[in-house]
């Protein structure tokens, strides 16, 4: 099978040029190669900042990108499009899912008419794409909140957690091994997880609570995004900027003012545009059959080499958000 | 004693947990973060009022979280445009109004059961609050939080706001012909009518009220933080009917005061500190919340029971 799939890979990259010229038809550029990015919402800054990173590497591939989605979290319209560009004969999709089920038999589709399909940001069904582009693996991030935790208070002192709900699945994730690190920090004691159901409001309120039952707290970490501005404005209500440290999962654009107040010291997440980078750059090396199937690592240009783990590009380690470098994301 | 039975012994119940803070966790009374709390609170009392009074004239509103959030966005995208606090704060107003008036006329004029009217509302305008702004926080400039007043005083401004209006409502309520007419039409829609009252117009300001009072608990959210959580309201409608049924309204209507939403509300509002304080696990919060609304609703029933019998 290894064999005979660049063969299939070569095929496919003929008839896609075939395809294309047939359309193009006196356009001079018929070998350029076309990707469509899909966003789960184009209007979304978080996507926006996928697009400009996507756009660079287009650049530097030399390649088509069409970026195009909803304008909001609409599952359906994300079908249309995947339709569209199947019958229009794009090279690759790259797809951010919105709805799992519904968008793989739409992918699966445009596979079956030669297309290549990765996906990025969240996944398809695993036969529906060849790869995926995987921005951040629980324990890439639960690692890195607690070291960030770590190294904020000197490796000693107590801290607590917020989460958005106590049974959410992926937050219960990321805390086993937020936990499974903190064994490298004895002197590190966690004394309470409470829950903010998600809402900024309800954050502030519970940061209030712990400001005031534990005098001697060093840290609070939020783990879901309103969490950590809402912990923000109750240390700044306290008068505990500095002395409590606020750090957490989040977006930049949320917490930037609390950044530069000070009282927000980090904020983890990764890095959007190097995700639309990497996903353009593994969109063409898959179009032109340098990235395989089995493949364990792949080097995307100027960001250097990444490792494939199983049908997962990893993105890496998470990206620190501080003062320094806040003001360059606006998403 | 016996008319504020349920007002009373709600307000024991406050009183006992206060006492077991005070034992157990006295670090709970400390001037700055019961400030916030109450701060926090004030625009939750002031919905709690106003869904007392719909649910005294034998009504619901579900959908009081979703107004709130758009109330909010609507106030702080105006404040954020560098519209005038005090045109932030009429356009809260307004727009809640005009939501309540919504569920009203579907209510009064068609009516429709208000459980279905505001569950439909609460949940258009939440998906449509969604689809608007993508869960995007509303950025605020920087004198509008706490009225451009410091700190401390602008807490203080928010809860003397809230105090003032419970107590205008609830001697409103006893006291003017409107307040009667609510109790009339809780009651006794029928007897109501032949008294001479309009049910479908009592029924129709009660909403355009609560509405009115949930844009101006918005904007009392609005100017505590210098951003706006679009989320910021979800779970509100139960948060607020907890409190009022707790504090000894009925929920099929006709009786109860604002007084006793007060006290549900200050009980309720307790407990998730409180919990803290105590460190007893975040799993437990719910729960305790959900056996204080049962024990409620039980009282109701077996007084009711013993009435008819």
């Amino acid at each position: 099978m290894k064999r005979i799939l660049p063969l299939f890979l070569l095929a496919g990259l003929v008839l896609a040029g075939c395809s294309k010229s047939a359309e193009t038809s006196g356009g001079g550029s018929a070998k350029k190669l076309t990707i469509a990015l899909l966003p789960k919402s184009k209007g979304n800054a978080y996507f926006v900042s996928v697009r400009d990173g996507a756009q660079r590497a287009a650049q530097d591939l030399g390649v088509d990108l069409i970026f195009d989605g909803p304008t909001d979290t609409d599952p359906a319209k994300q079908n249309e499009l995947v339709d569209n560009w199947t019958t229009l004969g794009v090279d690759v999709i790259a797809a951010a899912c919105e709805n799992k089920e519904g968008i793989s038999t739409a992918l699966r589709n445009a596979q079956s008419k030669g297309i290549k399909v990765i996906t990025y940001d969240a996944d398809a069904q695993t036969d529906a794409r060849t790869f995926f582009v995987n921005q951040a693996t629980p324990d890439g991030i639960g690692h890195a909140l607690m070291d960030e935790a770590a190294r904020l208070c000197a490796k000693s002192g107590q801290y607590a957690i917020i989460t958005s709900t106590l049974t959410a699945a992926n937050q219960n994730e990321w805390k086993k091994y937020i936990a499974e690190r903190a064994a490298d920090y004895p002197d590190m004691k966690l004394v309470a997880v409470r829950p903010c159901d998600d809402q900024k409001d309800k954050a502030q309120s519970e940061a209030t609570a712990l400001l005031s039952t534990y005098p001697d707290l060093k840290l609070i970490m939020a783990i879901c995004s309103p969490g950590v501005p809402g912990a923000a404005e109750a240390v700044k209500q306290a008068g505990k900027a500095g002395k409590v440290k606020v750090m957490g999962l989040g977006l930049p654009n949320e917490n930037k003012l609390y950044v530069h107040n000070g009282v927000t010291d980090s904020i983890i997440l990764w890095n959007t545009e190097d995700l639309g980078y990497l996903t353009v750059q593994a969109a063409v090396a898959l179009a032109k059959g340098t990235l395989k199937p089995g493949d364990t690592t792949f080097t995307a240009g100027k960001l250097g080499t990444f490792e494939i783990k199983g049908d997962n590009i990893l993105l890496g380690k998470p990206f620190i958000f501080n003062k320094g470098n806040i003001d360059q994301f606006n998403f | 004693m016996s008319r504020y039975f349920r007002e009373w012994s709600v307000a024991g119940a406050l009183g006992v947990l206060l006492i077991v803070l005070a034992i157990f966790a006295p670090a709970f009374f400390q001037a700055q973060p019961l400030l916030s709390l109450a701060a926090a609170e004030a625009p939750t009392l002031v919905i709690a009022c106003g869904m007392a009074l719909v649910i005294i004239c034998r009504e619901i509103d579900i959908s009081v979280g979703s107004q709130f959030s758009v109330c909010g966005v609507c106030a702080g995208l105006l404040a954020a445009h560098h519209a005038p606090t005090a045109v932030a704060l009429a356009a809260a107003i307004g727009t809640g109004a005009c939501l309540g008036a919504i569920n009203g006329a579907l209510v009064a004029g068609l009516r429709l059961p208000s459980i279905v009217v505001t569950l439909a509302t609460m949940m258009t305008w939440r998906e449509g609050l969604n689809w608007w702004r993508q869960g995007e926080f509303v950025y605020l400039p920087e004198h509008l939080q706490w009225f451009g007043l410091s700190q401390s005083a602008g807490q203080w401004t928010l809860i003397a706001a809230a105090g003032l209006l419970l107590v205008a409502l609830a001697l409103a309520l006893r006291h003017l012909t409107a307040g009667r007419f609510l109790y009339a039409v809780g009651t006794d829609m029928e007897a109501a009518r032949l008294a001479g009252v309009s049910p479908q117009r009592v029924k129709f300001t009660t909403f355009v009220t609560m509405g009115a009072l949930t844009g101006l608990a918005a904007m009392m959210n609005v100017v505590q933080s210098p951003q706006v959580d679009p989320k910021s309201g979800t779970g509100l409608e139960l948060k607020t009917i907890a409190a009022v049924v707790v504090g000894g309204v009925s929920i099929s209507g006709g009786r109860g005061s604002l007084w006793g939403a007060f006290v549900g509300l200050l009980l309720l509002a307790c407990i998730s500190p409180a919990l803290t304080h105590l460190h007893i696990e975040a799993y437990w919060e719910k729960a305790i919340q959900g056996a204080i609304i049962l024990l409620a609703v039980v009282a109701d029933g077996v007084r009711t029971r013993r009435k008819k019998s």
